[in-house]
């Protein structure tokens, strides 16, 4: 019933708008739909074409690639290399650690009011990234946090031992606190898909759970679960107001260095500045591609 | 068919006990990770006062002459966002599911583009358009204001539409509209007497998430030099010792209350549709 | 001792009661129907013989061994879904080699194994297509050919043919019925359509509220129903709350009007409230040599059904359906008319009230 519904409308609607009027270019047609393209136009679209341009423009006028050349600086090598290495691993930690708490609160045998709560927190924790979440963590475990004091209290300095909170670990720690949630979010969808009559069927023809969810329920889900991923490394990656509050935006992380450079020209070439937020926008605009299409399939086989 | 809870064939089985031992042990370890940084800050935010836990943090918190200026502005700025964003997308969805079914694809892309361009690139762009001739936007706190909201409503776009066209979606529009039509009402008696109403829930969440949003956003309120709360968070951070524990615990009620009440009201309106459905 | 014997099962959910003491005897390569509304139990008891469920008490033997309690995927019985539960990242020659692959039979085993399957069901042509590229009858076919593949001792189906088109649903349930055939695999059905069960099985298991209401070969049950469900649910029927007359020579009345009835009543005493229960099509206009159950009956409406012609008639104080074949020189009579209408002694079922 719900499926027809949300499938038929597009359908049926070619054909009687198609049928039933003329192809007339009628101004009121459109009027509904014109704030919507001017709002994305300047306020979007606009803005990111700019630097598009800006970054091919040589520093003598003209078209270059010369910009995009200079990517390979050692600032910005870095900068993009720890974005990506913490966006990857909180990428791949938050999916696992996302997937097994869906999987624990939609078939694990928890009361069904544990899948309430940790869908209305996640909900809350995945909007809660930004200076209050650095603020919380600072509380927890920076220098004088509750946790390090604990810790100290059994005569483990944290701090002398390598951690801080204002480094590659800590980051993770303090980003998985929005991608765990965001990970739950859009996989229990998915782990509702799953039908229990594939299961049955499964145990009917002979298989062991290990081969239902080795070769069925696993092989169901990775479309969602890589999918998911790599929504999670772009939601990582463009991340810059919680790297900004803890860091105070001196780490060097690619969203902090176009801080950094909007706030004064540290790259010395403002050419390569826009090369570098470009850069950003191809590898965000790579990622939500593959996930659209992942999306797309996972779809198919879980409607 | 039957009401059959799988788990009655499975309880009895030793194998079942272990999966929900390690689903409870999960479950709690996960749990700690995600309280332990709360109730940290809340023991903090408590400790305003020396040698007494109490509500001094949040008493000082208020009492700053800078916060509730930063919070008001903040919340005009979002509600402002929200009115204006659904002005915008509740037309378009509408449009785009019936009149003009061929531009949904231009539409749902562009609504990805908030996704694709990270906040810190976009407000590069936009003052790098904006702040100088012909375009000069920035040139006052007040239109540097203006132009914070719009990027704001452009940002607004992904939720506001998805959750528009879903609550559309649900209620089938079509054949809503040409009921209305054929008893003989006109689009503006359509649009506020049988979409809005049935569009409740959906206008509710879609302006709550924004709203969850738009209240503590810092990087583009940073760049552009705007008084708001986000950048207000940051500087308390730097400044003060007890103060942003307090705030940090605000900013997560507030975060709780809007995606509470969209809970809320979400499985409100999702019993109303299965009881009809089963009707 | 029969192939499939499920002996006083009984299941409960909680306090609820949903299957009842349930005895049954299957034959080697009989095809059994389970006909009841929805929530009658019958999906549960078929689900207890696939092992999704564990009877409460009782016992289910299967070529003698005790299966009661042994795990669905110990069990070599075939199971098909009414969702068809085909797996959706499987090309239907994969759907079709799981049950074998999970066995670890040889791949030379396999492929020629699905060959056949894929024969049997005629869809050589789709061998790599997957589940979603396919309709729901051929999903369906495929589903069968999958639970087929591993040689099971019983084929269960589960409203297989529920979600599809009227169309393919009979043909598909002539197609599952010679196949079964052709396998000589015993099969048990579960269905709430009485023409599908009627159509293809041997015997019928009617269900009502987890009690076995009857059982019998489709002749039986539609033609001589024990109880007032059976008759109800199985083809339309009119059924009228009666006194016995005379138990010795079979006489009933309806509110007032005899009947005779070929049933043997003399177990009961005259004035016993009974029900009676005639068939519409048993119901008939009065020729001049038909002398038993000819009564007055006021014509109140005729409804054109295509082949058939129902005429809603009084008797009485009494409402009857009677269906007589459409045939283009029918002589209908006119409404308000009264009209002389008979019915055979044997088609006057009598059944406790």
């Amino acid at each position: 019933m719900k499926s027809s519904q949300t499938s038929d409308p597009q359908l049926s609607n070619v054909t009687v708008g198609g049928a039933s009027r003329p192809p007339r270019l009628n101004f009121g047609h459109w009027l509904g739909v014109i704030p919507f393209f001017v709002f994305s136009g300047l306020f979007l679209i606009a803005p990111t074409l700019i630097l598009a341009y800006r970054s091919l423009e040589g520093a003598n006028g003209g078209l270059t690639l010369e910009n995009y050349q200079q990517l390979v600086s050692d600032t910005v090598i870095s900068a993009y290399a720890m974005s990506i290495k913490i966006s990857l691993t909180t990428a791949i930690l938050g999916g696992l650690i996302g997937f097994l708490i869906a999987w624990v609160v939609s078939m694990g045998g928890l009361p069904p009011r544990f899948r309430l709560i940790t869908t209305t927190f996640s909900g809350v924790a995945a909007n809660f990234a930004g200076v209050p979440l650095a603020s919380a963590y600072v509380f927890t475990l920076g220098r004088v946090g509750l946790v390090t004091a604990l810790f100290k209290m059994f005569g483990v300095e944290l701090y002398k031992n390598g951690f801080s909170l204002y480094s590659f670990l800590g980051l993770i720690l303090v980003y998985l606190y929005f991608q765990i949630p965001l990970m739950v979010l859009t996989i229990l969808p998915a782990l509702d898909g799953l039908k229990r009559e594939w299961r049955e069927a499964a145990e009917n023809l002979g298989a062991t759970p290990v081969q239902y969810w080795s070769r069925v329920a696993f092989p169901v889900l990775m479309p969602s679960i890589l999918g998911t991923m790599i929504l999670l490394f772009g939601n990582s990656f463009g991340a810059h107001a919680t790297a900004y509050a803890l860091t105070g935006g001196l780490f060097n992380l690619a969203t902090l260095l176009i801080g950094q450079q909007i706030s004064g020209d540290v790259l010395h070439n403002p050419g390569l500045g826009y090369a570098v937020a470009m850069g950003m926008v191809i590898i965000m605009a790579f990622s939500i591609l593959i996930y659209s299409i992942l999306q797309r399939r996972s779809e198919r086989w879980l409607k | 068919m039957m009401p059959s809870p799988v788990s009655t064939a499975v309880a009895v089985k030793p194998s079942a006990t272990r999966k929900r031992l390690g689903s409870w042990l999960i479950f709690s370890a996960v749990s700690l990770y995600f309280l332990i940084p709360l109730g940290a800050t809340f023991y903090w935010s408590l400790r305003g006062q020396k040698d007494v836990l109490g509500f001094e943090a949040y008493r000082k918190l208020f009492a700053d002459t800078n916060f509730l200026p930063a919070f008001s502005e903040s919340i005009v700025n979002a509600v402002a966002t929200i009115f204006i964003s659904l002005l915008i997308v509740v037309p378009t969805a509408y449009w785009v599911t019936l009149r003009l079914p061929k531009l949904r694809p231009v539409v749902e892309f562009i609504t990805l583009l908030p996704f694709v361009i990270p906040g810190i690139v976009l407000v590069f762009g936009i003052i790098r358009l904006y702040s100088r001739p012909p375009l000069l936007l920035t040139a006052t706190y007040d239109s540097s204001r203006i132009l914070l909201i719009c990027v704001y409503v452009a940002l607004s776009f992904p939720y506001m539409f998805r959750s528009v066209d879903n609550g559309l979606r649900a209620i089938d529009v079509r054949t809503l509209t040409e009921a209305a039509q054929s008893l003989g009402a006109n689009w503006t008696t359509i649009l506020f007497k049988v979409i809005f109403p049935n569009l409740r829930v959906a206008l509710l969440s879609g302006a709550l998430l924004t709203f969850a949003i738009v209240i503590g956003e810092l990087t583009i309120a940073l760049y552009m030099a705007q008084h708001t709360l986000g950048p207000y968070m940051a500087n308390l951070t730097r400044s003060k010792v007890y103060e942003p524990s307090a705030m940090a615990i605000v900013a997560f009620a507030i975060t709780w209350a809007a995606m509470g009440i969209i809970d809320f009201v979400g499985r409100g309106s999702s019993k109303h549709l299965q009881m009809a459905d089963t009707e | 001792m029969s192939y499939l014997s499920i002996s006083h099962v009984t299941k409960q959910f909680g306090n609820t009661v949903v299957v009842d003491d349930f005895n049954l005897e299957i034959e080697k390569g009989e095809f059994v129907s389970f006909l009841g509304p929805s929530g009658c139990g019958k999906t549960t008891t078929l689900r207890m013989v696939a092992g999704f469920e564990i009877p409460t008490s009782g016992k289910i033997l299967l070529d003698g061994a005790d299966i009661t309690d042994k795990a669905p995927n110990q069990r070599n019985v075939g199971m098909i879904f009414q969702s068809y539960a085909l797996f959706p990242n499987m090309t239907v020659a994969q759907n079709i080699a799981f049950g074998l692959s999970v066995r670890k039979e040889s791949r030379e085993m396999i492929t020629q194994r699905v060959d056949e399957m894929i024969n049997l069901i005629n869809l050589e042509k789709h061998a790599t297509k997957y589940p979603y590229q396919l309709s729901g009858g051929q999903q369906q076919r495929v589903s069968l050919a999958r639970a087929l593949a591993i040689h099971p001792q019983v084929l269960l189906l589960d409203e297989p043919l529920s979600a599809l088109d009227a169309k393919i649903r009979v043909s598909l349930r002539a197609e599952i019925r010679a196949i079964q055939k052709k396998l000589g695999i015993t099969a048990i059905f579960v269905t709430h359509d009485q023409e599908e069960a009627l159509s293809i099985s041997d015997r019928i298991v009617v269900m009502n509220v987890g009690v076995m209401e009857q059982v019998g070969t489709p002749f039986e049950v539609y033609n001589f129903p024990t109880t007032v469900f059976s008759a109800n649910f199985v083809g339309s029927l009119n059924n009228a709350s009666a006194e016995v007359v005379n138990p010795a020579s079979g006489f009933i009345s309806i509110d007032g009007v005899q009947f005779e009835s070929a049933v043997d009543l003399t177990q009961r005493k005259s004035g016993d409230k009974v029900r009676v229960a005639i068939r519409p099509e048993r119901l008939s206009f009065a020729s001049e040599q038909k002398k038993a159950n000819v009564v007055d009956a006021t014509i109140e409406n005729i409804t054109f059904l295509g082949s058939v012609v129902r005429i809603r008639v009084k008797i009485g104080g009494t409402k009857f359906n009677m269906d007589t074949f459409n045939n283009p020189f029918l002589d209908l009579p006119k409404i308000g008319a009264v009209e002389q209408i008979t019915c055979s002694r044997e088609a006057v079922l009598v059944l406790d009230e």
